[in-house]
C-alpha cells in the first residue's frame, strides 16, 4: 500500500509544463489546492510531533500520577493545571483524550475544562511558533499567553461553581471513558510493548485530527481565494469589526493553535493586532473542528455556555488591545 | 441489518480505522516526493525542510506499523444524519487525498496575486532596505532583485533618485489592477512560513498593450530605467520603460523568503 501509493505519485505528472501533460486546472482551483497543500504540510509534522509526545507521556506516565501530586486550594490547583500544557504539548485537537483520561484518572470536569481551555494556548510550540511569526510586535505573544491563561481559569471557576458537574457531561461519557482509559493504562494494553501502544495512539490520534486538518485546510483555501481581500481589508482596520471578523474567520479556519500564528501571519498588515490576538486566542480554543471532537464529552448545552463565555472574552481582550495597547 | 446501519457501520468502521493512517500516508508520500524532487520549496519555507522530513520519516515508520496492526474495537451506531454527514466527509476525503498525489506541484498563481493586492505588505522593511541601500552602494544595479526595488520605491518616489539606474529584474506578469491596459507588473511572492502567508510583491512596467505580446504568469525578465509613470490611473507614482523584456523559464526557487 505504501509503495503503491509512492508508485502513483511518481507516475504522476511532475511539474507543470511537463512534456506529457497539458494537464493545467483553472488557475483558483489550482490555488486552492496549492494553499490547502500548504497548509497541510505545514501542519502535519507538528500533528506528528504532538502525537508522538502526547503517546510518550502517556505510555511512560503511571496512572492517576498528575492528579496526586496537584495543589489542593482549588484556584491554585487549575493554575497549575492551566500550566500542563507545558508537559504536553499537543494541539488542541489532541487535548480532547487527554483530557478526558485526566477526568478518568481523578479531575473534577471544571479542572478538565480548564486543561482543554488553557493547553492550546500555554505550550511550547505554540509559544515558539507564535513568537516565529510575530515576535514581540504589537504584543501579540503576551496578549494571548495571558489572556488564554485567564479564559481558563475564569471559566474553570464558573464551572466549578456548578451544583451538579456530572450533568454537564454526555450520558454516554461513560462509555466513552471506557474509551478514553485506553489510553495505554488498561489491562488488556499493559502487556503491549510501548511501540505497538504508540501505534494505536498514532492511528486513534491521527482518525480523529487529520480528517479535520483537511476539511480546515481546505476551507481556509477557499476563504483565501474566493473571499476579496478588500472585504478583510475594509473591516480589518475598524477596531471594533477587526476582532469580530477575525473571530469568525478563527471559528470557520478551525487551524490547530501550535500552527495558527503562521496562518493569520498573512492578515498581519491588514488587520489590527487585537484582531489577531481574538484570532490566536478564541481560534485557539473554539472553533467548528473542536465543538465537535468536545461533543464526544460535554452536553450541548455545556459546550454552548463555554463558547459564549470564551467568546466574550476574547472579543474584550481584542478590544482591549486594538484601544489601549 | 438494515441497509442503513450496515452503511453507517462501514463508514465508521472505516473513518475509525483506516481514515487517519490513509491520510497520513498520503502527507507523508507527497512530503517526500516533494523533498526528493526538489519542489518542497513550492508549499513551506526552507527553514523548516529539515523538521518536515524528519517527521515526515517518522510518520512513514508508524505509517507502515498502523497498516501492520491489528485492532478491534466497538464500532458505534449513528443515525441517518451522521451517517450522510460521514459519507460526504469522506468523500471530499479522498478526492483531496487523491489530489495531493497526483496534481502536479505549482507555484501560485495571478489569481491569488491579484486578490491579494501586490504591495500591500509581506517587506520586513528595515532589514529589506538596509540589504537594497548595501547593493545600491556596489553599482552593479543589475545585482537588485525585485524585492530590493520594491523597498527601494517605498521609501523614495523621487526620480532623480532612480535617473542613473538601470534595473534588471525577473518576475512573473501580472497587471496593475488599476490600470492593466497599460501597466504590469514584474511581481514575486515572499513567503514567510508556507505558501499560505505568500504576499505579491511587483516592480510596475509601463508598456501600453503588452497584453498581446505577454500572458499573466509569464515570466519575463523587464531590463530599463524608472521614469515618472505616463499613465495617471496607475497604482504607483514610478514604472520601468522596457528597453527589453526576454521570456525565461519559471526560476528554480520561485518564491522569495
Amino acid at each position: 500500500m505504501v509503495l503503491a501509493v509512492f508508485v502513483v505519485r511518481a507516475l504522476s505528472p511532475a511539474f507543470v509544463n511537463d512534456q506529457l501533460s497539458d494537464f493545467q486546472l483553472p488557475d483558483r482551483v489550482q490555488d486552492t489546492l496549492t494553499l490547502a497543500m500548504s497548509v497541510i504540510i505545514e501542519s502535519v509534522p507538528f500533528v506528528f510531533l504532538g502525537i508522538l509526545l502526547s503517546a510518550v507521556v502517556q505510555v511512560w506516565l503511571p496512572h492517576g500520577v498528575l492528579a496526586r501530586h496537584l495543589p489542593r486550594n482549588p484556584i491554585l490547583r487549575r493554575a497549575s493545571i492551566s500550566l500542563l500544557g507545558m508537559f504536553f504539548p499537543v494541539c488542541e485537537c489532541g487535548n480532547v483524550p487527554l483530557a478526558r483520561g485526566f477526568m478518568v484518572g481523578g479531575f473534577t470536569v471544571s479542572e478538565s475544562i480548564t486543561f482543554l481551555l488553557a493547553a492550546p494556548i500555554l505550550n511550547p510550540i505554540t509559544i515558539i511558533t507564535t513568537h516565529q511569526a510575530f515576535g514581540w510586535d504589537g504584543h501579540i505573544l503576551v496578549a494571548r499567553l495571558v489572556g488564554g491563561f485567564l479564559i481558563a481559569n475564569v471559566v474553570g471557576w464558573l464551572f466549578s461553581k456548578h451544583p451538579d458537574p456530572q450533568s454537564l457531561l454526555t450520558t454516554r461519557f461513560a462509555a466513552a471513558c471506557a474509551v478514553g482509559s485506553t489510553s495505554g493504562h488498561d489491562h488488556a494494553h499493559a502487556r503491549e510493548s510501548r511501540f505497538s501502544q504508540t501505534t494505536e495512539i498514532f492511528i486513534r490520534e491521527t482518525s480523529v485530527i487529520m480528517p479535520a486538518l483537511f476539511i480546515g485546510s481546505a476551507v481556509a483555501a477557499l476563504t483565501q481565494v474566493f473571499v476579496p481581500r478588500s472585504v478583510l481589508l475594509a473591516l480589518g482596520s475598524n477596531p471594533v469589526w477587526s476582532v469580530l471578523a477575525m473571530m469568525a474567520l478563527a471559528f470557520i479556519v478551525a487551524v490547530c493553535s501550535n500552527v495558527d500564528a503562521f496562518f493569520v501571519l498573512s492578515f498581519g498588515s491588514t488587520f489590527l493586532p487585537g484582531g489577531i490576538v481574538a484570532f490566536l486566542v478564541f481560534g485557539a480554543l473554539i472553533d467548528v473542528k473542536m465543538l465537535a471532537l468536545m461533543r464526544t464529552t460535554f452536553t450541548s448545552r455545556t459546550l454552548v455556555q463555554i463558547t459564549v463565555v470564551v467568546g466574550l472574552m476574547s472579543a474584550a481582550l481584542g478590544l482591549l488591545v486594538n484601544y489601549v495597547a | 441489518m438494515l441497509p442503513d446501519a450496515k452503511l453507517s457501520g462501514a463508514l465508521r468502521y472505516w473513518a475509525e480505522r483506516w481514515q487517519g493512517v490513509l491520510l497520513s500516508l498520503v502527507v507523508v508520500v507527497a512530503t517526500l516526493w516533494l523533498a526528493l524532487s526538489g519542489q518542497l520549496g513550492l508549499y513551506i519555507h526552507p527553514r523548516y525542510f529539515v523538521f518536515t522530513i524528519v517527521m515526515a520519516v517518522i510518520g512513514l515508520v508508524l505509517v507502515g506499523a498502523g497498516f501492520a496492526r491489528r485492532r478491534s474495537f466497538e464500532v458505534e451506531r449513528t443515525g441517518r444524519v451522521a451517517t450522510a454527514l460521514t459519507g460526504v466527509g469522506v468523500v471530499l476525503l479522498v478526492i483531496m487525498g487523491v489530489a495531493m498525489v497526483v496534481v502536479p506541484p505549482t507555484t501560485l498563481t495571478s489569481a491569488t496575486a491579484t486578490q491579494r493586492e501586490v504591495n500591500s505588505g509581506g517587506l520586513g522593511t528595515e532589514d529589506d532596505a538596509d540589504q537594497a541601500a548595501a547593493l545600491i552602494g556596489t553599482g552593479d544595479f543589475e545585482q537588485l532583485s525585485v524585492r530590493e526595488w520594491v523597498s527601494l520605491l517605498a521609501q523614495s518616489s523621487d526620480p532623480g533618485f532612480y535617473a542613473d539606474k538601470t534595473a534588471q529584474v525577473t518576475g512573473f506578469v501580472t497587471p496593475d489592477t488599476k490600470d492593466s491596459e497599460n501597466v504590469f507588473y514584474v511581481a514575486r511572492f515572499v513567503v514567510t512560513c508556507c505558501a499560505v502567508d505568500a504576499q505579491p510583491i511587483g516592480v510596475p512596467v509601463y508598456l501600453p498593450g503588452w497584453q498581446s505580446e505577454y500572458e499573466i504568469d509569464d515570466w519575463v525578465q523587464v531590463t530599463g530605467r524608472f521614469d515618472p509613470s505616463v499613465s495617471a490611473a496607475a497604482s504607483d507614482p514610478l514604472a520601468i520603460t522596457p528597453v527589453e523584456i526576454l521570456p525565461v523559464d519559471q526560476p528554480k526557487d520561485p518564491y522569495v523568503y
